[in-house]
């Protein structure tokens, strides 16, 4: 086998193992590559902005599960970070039933940084299933859909919840979204027919299909994968907001280097067949 | 190093590994973590939807408020167990009826609005979009875009004259989409990778501050 034929061959553990490698070692000796802000991150990060203490709630869907957690994971901590810092008033749900441990995470994290209070400055809904039934239902009473919050409270007794009857007692809503039922759902359902504002966060891996809905104004902007959250997370330092564990940033010099070497991959596998297809 | 002393640390970062070994070769490992991961979920799954779903939007309201009228949906949804009664198994198609016509009576408005009636307003030029000369130049590569691929998929005239090199610039897009969606399934994967081993080496090894 001639150095060719072994470039179209490269074992697979090889390739395992060389992106492993590749991926520990900046974590552990980090590089500090340059993380550019996309104009679709900055726009979700200023509407968030915009909104202070006296603005109506923002509602974040936590629609993901475990697997989907370095990538979305960062968004909630950074989005609930921002929120809080401003003493805008946060609710939580979620269309996934893995989502609620997304979110008791999140929130057993960031609201004691902030002194935060539940009930007070910010409130869990659960998790729902039937996405068209909940999202149409919230639509027309936000009670009807979740009479109790996820620990068992009336939404009644629930002070930030007062005024919150139906998507207008909303400033803006913001899906962390890995698949469905997810962002299409709360596009479909609360922006096409309530109007809702609609901030999207998704997976890398679906993010493509979300880039028209955002050309045509349809959503507000984009949060896409472990890049996406690593832009928030930097955009809220930059902001003054906090200085807590930036977990996507850290791993933006890891997805770089795993990127880089993939392209290696890609361009030896393709040098070996040109090379043994000329030589037939 | 600083290993960690709580043992759910380690239960986590064995089931992980356990995961990982695939990549050398099929292992009782792997199916070890592989079946525990589907009992635990299913399990998940039933006792988390009674308590968000059954317990607050039924048997509250029935049973504790006694709103007579939740037997209605309860007894509906009870319809979908007469699949295992063959006698009266038929029975199941009412609530599939009713989720199929409901259903549909509401998602095909909303499918219009979301994907054609806007996305056909933003592939339009209008004047806004030439606000600036980037978002006017981007306007009209979306337009070329758009109508290259449709002229892509007419299947109802031959392609010769214009349709023919306007169906080959379609295929262009077309593969620009493709390739730009595969570089984004690179990147999420590289991500969850990056997860795993930020787990390993941060809670577990204690070899960076996570």
């Amino acid at each position: 086998m001639n150095i060719f034929e072994l470039l179209t061959k490269i074992p697979r553990r090889i390739i395992f193992l060389t992106i492993f490698v590749a991926i520990a070692v900046p974590l552990i000796i980090p590089i500090g590559m340059p993380v550019n802000v996309m104009p679709k991150s900055e726009q979700v990060y200023r509407a968030v902005d915009s909104l202070g203490p006296q603005s109506r709630p923002i509602l974040i869907s936590c629609d993901f599960d475990p697997q989907s957690m370095p990538e979305l994971y960062p968004m909630l901590v950074a989005l609930l970070r921002h929120c809080f810092a401003r003493d805008i008033k946060v609710i939580l749900m979620a269309l996934w039933p893995q989502g609620p441990g997304m979110a008791e995470l999140a929130l057993s994290e960031v609201p004691p940084e902030f002194n935060k209070e539940y009930g007070r400055d910010y409130a869990f809904l659960g998790y729902k299933f039937g996405v068209t039934a909940v999202l149409l239902g919230m639509g027309e009473s936000m009670r009807g859909v979740f009479p109790l919050d996820y620990y068992g409270t009336p939404l009644d007794s629930i002070e930030i919840l007062d005024d919150v009857r139906s998507y207008d007692g909303l400033s803006l809503v913001i899906t962390l979204s890995t698949g469905d039922p997810g962002w299409r759902q709360w596009l479909l359902f609360a922006q096409s027919r309530y109007a809702v504002r609609l901030g999207v966060g998704v997976t890398a891996v679906i993010a493509a299909d979300v880039y028209p809905y955002v050309e045509t104004g349809q959503v507000i902007g984009l949060l896409a994968g472990m890049k996406g959250a690593s832009e928030y997370e930097i955009m809220v330092q930059q902001g003054g907001y906090s200085e807590g564990i930036r977990r996507a940033a850290h791993g933006m010099d890891a997805q770089s280097l795993g990127h880089l070497l993939i392209m290696v991959f890609i361009v030896l596998g393709n040098i070996g067949y040109f090379v043994i297809r000329r030589k037939k | 190093m600083n290993l960690s002393p709580d043992p759910w640390v380690w239960l986590a970062a064995f089931l992980t590994l356990c995961i990982f070994s695939f990549l050398y070769r099929d292992n009782i490992f792997y199916q070890f973590a592989e079946h525990l991961f589907v009992g635990i979920s299913a399990g998940y799954l039933i006792a988390i939807t009674y308590h968000n779903q059954i317990y607050p939007n039924l048997v509250v309201p029935l049973f504790f408020e006694g709103q007579i009228i939740y037997v209605i949906p309860l007894a509906f949804g009870l319809l979908y167990f007469t699949r295992f009664i063959p006698r009266i198994g038929f029975l199941v198609r009412l609530p599939i009826a009713f989720l199929l016509g409901w259903g549909s009576g509401v998602a095909i408005p909303a499918y219009f609005q979301r994907d054609i009636l806007r996305q056909t307003q933003g592939t339009l030029l209008t004047a806004d979009k030439f606000a600036t000369w980037d978002s006017g130049l981007w306007a009209i590569v979306i337009l070329i875009g758009v109508v290259c691929t449709l002229i892509y998929f007419f299947f109802s005239k031959e392609r010769k004259g214009i349709l023919k090199p306007a169906a080959n610039l379609g295929i262009i897009f077309l593969m620009l989409g493709f390739g730009a969606s595969f570089g984004y399934t690179v990147m999420s994967r590289i991500s969850l990778l990056i997860g795993r081993v930020q787990f390993l080496l941060g809670p577990w090894l204690g070899v960076i501050r996570y």
